[in-house]
């Protein structure tokens, strides 16, 4: 290993890489406008009782709890409240039949109809059945007299409720990760339509330091600029480490999909075609954790999926290396074998 | 006697079923110039690929400068030199980013870019992107980048093709320091003006194989034919045509006879030309 020759390739890299406009200015403004993004979306979580209550007939206790100030608001119709819970203006939607005071009255059962949002946690609907509950002892003065039926529109959501910018927060680094790889990917390609490849490797540089340091120019590149991102969006909170190796293996992951656009690709226009797939598919883990539940457990055969749901559990619930060592483990397995298969065809397209 | 920088033992490289090099043999000496003639698609240019150690042979061996090709590509290409026939440099690197880069690569701790680019004719223009140079521009450069490693052996492909009449004499002229310097040159064109001017020794290559191989000189002695060319005075008051062929027995008398019975008004000789001699070994042009 010569590492004049693998300096002399890396600083080649890194200039050639800020010279391209395109990728100069997609990286410089792509990434502040991914710190934007994080800093504009709510920091906030709204835990609020917002309940929506359609009534045909009006229980005096329900009433009472309103002028009380429990925010609940009265809708005209069960379609209007259902509307109201899947558009979020409600945590809650409360449905009580119209014979809810005879059946009171007559010491029956009524059915209470409740719906809730996607994401709202357990406790919190826990704590919806038990104002109901208190409420219709309230009106009757006997507990456990009604029965409660719960409905979710949409996907459920279970966890702790999290910030959307810090939901955000996977999305935006693998974003960035992303950005690099096509960068990468395009510096190869021009290497061998351009030719300069075979001016370097007719010099005393070898294959294996060629690929060396095109490996780190692009780790290298997409590494430094996540990890700086997560510095400035404050998601090295949890476990700093954790997040530090997993974007790291992130970013030896998309250098070895980025081996893989330049084997196929002839110019810029190939590589974007190569590389929006590439983006869709890896980009997918995300969306599970800005939406969870809208994605099963099929995203765990995209490698993405390790890092993303990593950076998330440990930025965002804490989760140290006992619980996320496997999907360190995971990621690692699919770097080698994505790296490698990248090598293995660029090197054929090389020679 | 000198020994020898390039040796080919039959080389042989196939592109699937097409046999692009079909088992050719020869050498090169130290401080030669050897020009490869042939067509588009003779085989010049695998056979330039598989000595710079970019191609792997498919049969025979490669050795310069006493190391087989294959075995020690790395420590070949810190002696070799080389200039590609399509221009690849970084174009959005300056021409003495472009030499530095690759004065680094080469381990050179002084260097004097500036030097090399007044050199080929490029002082002053170091400084400037490669992208707002012209091709006669970018092949100089180019030439600079084969040369900035002083190297042994220097393996130019169609270093002129394409260039305006300054840049190629330019180029011609880098050539000939080379050789004065001690490098041997490997030359591939199908110029043959070019290779006529510059080489010690000529190679013809036709469908992967050498079909002759030698001096120009020799060359157009064993293959070509020279004649005088006359013009006389004709019976009507115009000119007209004598054609004498040379090294024959009957030369002299049919010069004598010339001289004597005609108005001579304009005499020279004639040599075949390289084009000549390929298309008669050959049976088709150069192009």
């Amino acid at each position: 290993m010569n590492w004049r020759i693998l300096g002399t390739l890396i600083a080649k890299d890194f200039s050639l890489f800020f010279r391209k406009k395109l990728f100069a200015v997609l990286t410089a403004i792509g990434f502040i406008f991914y710190i934007v993004i994080y800093f504009v979306m709510p920091s906030t979580v709204n835990e609020n009782l917002d309940i929506g209550l359609y009534a045909p007939v009006t229980l005096p206790a329900f009433t009472q709890m309103q002028e009380e100030g429990l925010e609940i608001e009265t809708v005209e119709s069960e379609e209007a409240l259902k509307e109201g819970v899947i558009e979020g203006r409600y945590v809650a939607g409360v449905s009580l039949p119209a014979d809810t005071m005879e059946k009171l009255a007559s010491k029956q059962k009524p059915t209470i109809s409740l719906y809730f949002t996607p994401d709202v946690p357990q406790e919190m609907k826990d704590t919806v059945v038990l104002i109901i509950r208190e409420l219709a002892y309230v009106q009757t003065g006997q507990a456990l007299s009604i029965e409660a039926t719960e409905e979710i529109l949409g996907p459920d959501m279970i966890g702790t409720p999290i910030p959307p910018r810090d939901r955000l927060r996977p999305l935006l680094a693998i974003m960035i990760l992303m950005v690099e790889m096509m960068g990468l990917a395009n510096l190869l390609s021009e290497e061998m339509e351009r030719g300069t490849i075979h001016a370097l490797l007719v010099t005393p540089m070898s294959v294996k330091e060629l690929f060396i340091a095109k490996g780190i120019t692009g780790t290298g590149l997409a590494f430094g600029q996540s990890v700086l991102f997560m510095l400035l969006v404050g998601g090295f909170s949890g476990g700093p480490l954790i997040i530090v190796t997993a974007l790291l293996l992130g970013a030896v992951l998309v250098t070895g999909v980025a081996f893989l656009i330049s084997s196929v690709s002839k110019d810029f226009m190939s590589v974007l075609a190569w590389s929006i797939p590439a983006f869709i598919i890896l980009l997918v883990p995300s969306f599970g954790v800005l939406f969870p539940g809208a994605i099963t457990n099929w995203i765990k055969i995209l490698p993405s999926y390790y890092l993303v749901d990593t950076v998330h559990r440990v930025a965002n619930f804490g989760s140290g290396w006992g619980d996320i060592w496997l999907n360190l483990l995971i990621l690692l397995g699919f770097c080698l074998v994505i790296t490698w298969v990248g090598i293995s065809v660029l090197r054929r397209r090389v020679r | 006697m000198a020994r020898e920088a390039i040796e080919a033992e039959e080389l042989t490289y196939r592109y699937g079923e097409l046999t692009a090099v079909d088992h050719i043999s020869f050498s090169v000496a130290e401080s030669e110039i050897m020009g490869f003639l042939g067509p588009n698609g003779a085989g010049k240019t695998t056979t330039f690929k598989m000595l710079t150690g970019q191609f792997k042979p498919k049969g025979g061996q490669a050795r310069l400068l006493g190391m087989d090709v294959t075995k020690n590509v790395e420590k070949v290409q810190e002696e070799i030199g080389v200039c590609f026939e399509t221009t690849n440099l970084y174009e959005q690197m300056s021409a003495l980013e472009n030499l530095n880069l690759f004065a680094s690569l080469f381990g050179m701790r002084s260097f004097d870019g500036n030097a090399l680019l007044e050199r080929v004719g490029l002082g002053g223009r170091g400084k400037d992107r490669v992208e707002t140079y012209s091709k006669g521009m970018k092949q100089r450069l180019m030439v600079a980048r084969s040369i900035l490693n002083k190297p042994r052996i220097l393996f130019l492909d169609e270093p002129t093709a394409g260039l305006d009449p300054t840049s190629s004499e330019t180029i011609r002229n880098i050539i000939l320091e080379e050789r004065e310097r001690g490098a041997t040159v490997f030359l591939t064109t199908h110029d043959m003006v070019e290779a006529d001017k510059l080489s010690d020794r000529i190679a013809f290559m036709n469908q992967g194989k050498i079909v002759a191989l030698d001096t120009p000189h020799l060359l157009k002695q064993q293959h070509g034919k020279r004649a005088l060319k006359a013009k006389v005075a004709g019976d009507a008051g115009g000119l007209e045509d004598r054609e004498i062929t040379l090294d024959t027995p009957e030369t002299p008398e049919a010069v004598r006879k010339l001289f004597s019975q005609e108005k001579v008004i304009t005499i020279h000789s004639e040599e075949a030309t390289l084009e000549d001699i390929f298309i008669s070994l050959t049976g088709r042009g150069l192009v």
